[in-house]
């Protein structure tokens, strides 16, 4: 973006001229400054290119010559395999259900709470508030047998309301929305309660508006969480007509480890990019068109060095 | 509005409120957070507080799922306390530590630094390639990492051979298992932290370092007496958030090595997990306790040391 518009802008230029003491250094710097940036660049694009790319293959050549790559014997036989093999679609329609109902409980709830935690005082508070730090140090796992009893005795497994309700309104949600929220002003909501707005009113019309950036931020986050969350939906809906995208994925990558009896390594692997690149594109394509919004609002909503 | 502003304006300025106007809006102020609070409050206690209290009860049990629990007291506790397979599931999350935490946050702070320079071109290429990673579905990445690490198959080691190189065993020998992991974990999350550090970043004001620029100071200077320093809020986060999150590390190993080979991946949160599997619950519970108990301790002592470089 910045190397299009630096031709008509002499944007650098004046800098190193005006204060051009040592050029030489500084052009070396940028040398070595992009060096390191394109490297780690390419580290971090290099596996999820080549797992595309792969998925295009020949399901014996991404085994026998991975590196290899032939453009006229591209082919979509990974896809058509995989689609016949999984329920995909079925996992997708699932994740978008889930999404659309949790994302939502999240995106209310969990900066409302905030709202109360970071600005009313009230009996309890506090203890609360550390009991919700507590969860977030719990590593995930511990609730899950717990949590699969309690689903079992409301007759949940495998049911939509157990993959959307626990987690729902995710206590590191409440606890990043709880610093934002205390970092605005007290005075802003003091004079729209004296202009006689409602607490939620204050809450809905002059709070949220001025959070709207962590709350961009929250919200691909959340996205990105629910979408990807894999471990409490294979435990709690590996049936067929509930599991969700991760789930198809994770069983299908069962398989690979050699689970299903007599699958052959090279189909499997195909079979495995197929899913994994259909899994990854419209999450990929989701941040690359809403990426200013969630890295401005990361910035926004963390803590100040 | 205007008219609202007027009644409510004047008995601001006078000392005991006047009754007529704030007794509604008093109340409402007072309920107004339990009704904010409350549908979080009603999920969290019934899907995290209930389930965390009966985990807690149920690592003084002896429990596989059928009978009724045993109570064992500490039992479950002191036999972890002296098992070997537990001290060595906290090592190897201890090594594994050592191989993410520090690299990532030198490597995460040199690049948020040329990142957060304004004559760096591409910036905003480099942000958005920097987080692909990060919304990776991780069962998607853990199993190209199988694929492109494979022994025999992998395209790393068609890399090393094309460089006339002999084959690693990447996942499949205890010395290399740790650092494929930890490499899988450091380019999963490091775009992340790399964004987190900005944001400390972009809170410094610039002015410190034209004083340090007429100061004469290096480049490389400037970075370590005063960037770090600035940013130790953030720096401390970054630290508390990576230690939580490697020693929870659970599904990474799980999908790539399943623990092995001998056991050189099995991670405090992965140790815990199997004896869950192995149906021995109280076991597990009281492993997730200690877990967090040593958690909670590297948390307090990183936020103290860098609290007192004061």
């Amino acid at each position: 973006m910045t190397t299009l518009t630096a031709p008509d802008r002499p944007g650098p230029a004046p800098a190193t001229a005006t204060s051009g003491r040592r050029p030489r250094h500084r052009a070396l710097g940028s040398v070595g400054s992009h060096a390191f940036l394109g490297l780690l660049t390419l580290a971090f694009l290099a596996p999820v290119v080549w797992a595309v790319i792969s998925a295009f293959k020949p399901a014996g050549q991404i085994v026998s010559s991975p590196l290899s790559l032939d453009p006229s014997q591209l082919t979509v036989s990974n896809f058509t395999a995989m689609f016949s093999d999984v329920p995909i679609g079925r996992g997708f329609v699932n994740t978008l259900v889930v999404l659309a109902v949790k994302g939502s409980m999240t995106m209310f709830f969990a900066p409302l709470a905030a709202y109360g935690f970071a600005k009313y005082r009230f009996p309890l508070r506090d203890a609360l508030f550390g009991t919700v730090l507590v969860t977030l140090m719990l590593p995930t796992i511990v609730l899950i047998i717990p949590l699969l009893l309690e689903m079992k005795e409301l007759g949940w497994v495998n049911t939509y309301q157990a993959l959307i309700l626990p987690g729902a309104v995710d206590a590191f949600a409440i606890f990043w929305m709880r610093q934002v929220i205390a970092a605005v002003p007290d005075e802003l909501m003091d004079a729209a309660r004296v202009d006689g707005c409602g607490e939620f009113g204050i809450f809905a019309r002059i709070l949220v508006p001025v959070i709207r950036p962590s709350l961009a931020g929250l919200a691909v986050l959340t996205v990105m969480n629910i979408y990807n969350d894999f471990v409490w939906p294979v435990v709690i809906a590996s049936s067929q007509r509930m599991a969700t995208l991760q789930v198809v994925l994770s069983t299908l990558a069962q398989n690979i480890s050699g689970n299903r009896i007599g699958a052959d390594y090279a189909t499997v692997t195909g079979e495995l990019l197929a899913a994994s690149s259909v899994a990854l594109v419209p999450l990929l394509l989701v941040f690359v068109l809403l990426q200013r919004h969630f890295i401005n609002g990361i910035i926004a909503g963390s803590v100040k060095g | 509005m205007t008219l609202g502003s007027v009644v409510t304006d004047v008995p601001r300025t006078s000392r005991p409120e006047p009754r007529r106007a704030s007794h509604r809006s008093r109340l409402r102020r007072r309920l107004a957070p339990y009704v904010f609070v409350l549908p979080f409050l009603a999920l969290f206690v019934a899907f995290s507080v209930y389930p965390m209290l009966f985990t807690l009860r149920l690592s003084f049990t002896n429990w596989h799922g059928a009978r009724a629990p045993q109570w064992v007291g500490w039992g479950n506790y002191t036999y972890l306390l002296t098992s070997p397979s537990f001290w060595q599931s906290l090592g190897n999350s201890a090594v594994l530590w050592l191989l993410i935490v520090p690299v990532q946050l030198v490597v995460g702070l040199l690049a948020a630094v040329l990142l957060d320079n304004a004559r760096t071109r591409m910036r905003g290429f480099y942000r958005v390639a920097f987080l692909v990673p990060f919304v990776t579905p991780l069962v998607a990445i853990a199993q190209i990492w199988v694929v492109v690490f494979d022994k025999d198959y992998g395209a790393v080691n068609g890399v090393l051979r094309l460089l006339g190189l002999p084959a690693v065993g990447w996942l499949v020998t205890s010395t290399w298992a740790k650092p494929t992991l930890a490499l899988l974990f450091l380019w999963k999350t490091t775009g992340f932290i790399v964004i987190i550090l900005l944001s400390g970043l972009q809170s410094i004001d610039g002015s410190v370092y034209e004083a340090a620029a007429l100061d004469g100071a290096h480049r490389a200077r400037q970075l370590w007496s005063i960037t770090v320093p600035l940013m130790r809020r953030t720096l401390m986060f970054a630290l508390v958030m990576q230690t939580l999150a490697v020693f929870q590390m659970f599904a990474e190993p799980y999908v790539v090595t399943k623990g092995g080979p001998y056991s050189s991946t099995t991670t405090a949160g992965l140790h815990l997990y199997n004896a869950i599997t192995r149906s021995d619950l109280g076991t597990g519970a009281a492993n997730s306790f200690l877990l967090v108990i040593v958690v909670m301790a590297l948390s307090l002592i990183f936020v103290r040391l860098l609290r007192s470089e004061d």
